[in-house]
């Protein structure tokens, strides 16, 4: 059976995508080994199971063509695109909850007062330097 | 050139780059200095297992392998977040029995 040009451009395409795929799943393998604490790596391990995955299973419905299968694909993508936030958001309770000492590891606020007020100098900060550059 | 003769290597190459991938996870999940470190890798490696079983479900041609890769989706999630919960709870529960020894034996002293 001889492939038709729609073949090989769905072939080319699919393959495009797996491969974007591929290498934010390699990426994310690269950041978990080479940031130092738990809630950095979540930031790269939370980016594979949401990009990462839509990716790779777009390219394989790209593959599979119109039916089911790919409906049941985007099902997945769907979930996850639900589940994943969760789940890291549960996980980073799980080590602020039994950490003794956190604050070695990033900047504690006692008050949300202060963080908020601090957020809000910033934003003023920036906005006034936004406004004197485009004075001068 | 046929279809199956390109679709068939491409698919056992991503299956075996994915394998690699899932051994790296196991290494961080057995070197993880904490627990949320190894719930983390075991998070990725489910999502990696279910890209495997969609190309298997293709490779295959077996349209309800996908099935199975949507109920282990929910099960890995559910399986976190259980395991987060489960742990939170024991771990604060033995923190109130030390600080409650502790208050005792101040008690004792003074």
């Amino acid at each position: 059976m001889q492939m038709n040009a729609v073949e090989w451009l769905r072939l080319i395409i699919g393959c495009l995508f797996i491969l974007t795929g591929m290498v934010i799943f390699f990426t994310e393998l690269f950041g978990v080994f080479h940031f130092k604490y738990v809630l950095n790596r979540m930031h790269a391990a939370a980016m594979g199971d949401t990009l990462g995955i839509s990716a790779c299973l777009i390219g394989l419905m790209i593959f599979s063509g119109l039916n089911f299968t790919t409906l049941k694909m985007f099902l997945v993508i769907v979930f996850l695109w639900f589940a994943s936030p969760v789940s890291s958001h549960v996980l980073s309770r799980l080590e602020a909850a039994t950490n003794d000492n956190l604050s070695a590891y990033c900047e504690l606020y006692e008050d949300v007062e202060l963080l908020e007020q601090e957020l809000a100098g910033a934003g003023e900060d920036k906005n006034t330097k936004e406004k004197e550059a485009s004075v001068s | 050139m046929s279809k199956e003769a390109i679709y068939h290597p491409l698919f056992i190459f991503l299956l075996i780059a994915l394998s690699f991938m899932l051994l790296v996870c196991l290494i961080r999940a057995v070197k993880g200095p904490r627990v949320a470190d190894r719930l983390m890798a075991v998070n990725m490696m489910g999502t990696m297992v279910m890209v495997m079983i969609s190309v298997l479900a293709l490779l295959l041609k077996e349209g309800y392998l996908v099935d199975i890769c949507l109920i282990y989706a929910m099960i890995s999630f559910l399986s976190v977040v259980v395991i987060s919960k489960v742990y939170i709870g024991i771990y604060e529960e033995q923190h109130h029995k030390q600080e409650k020894e502790e208050g005792g034996y101040a008690d004792e002293r003074s």
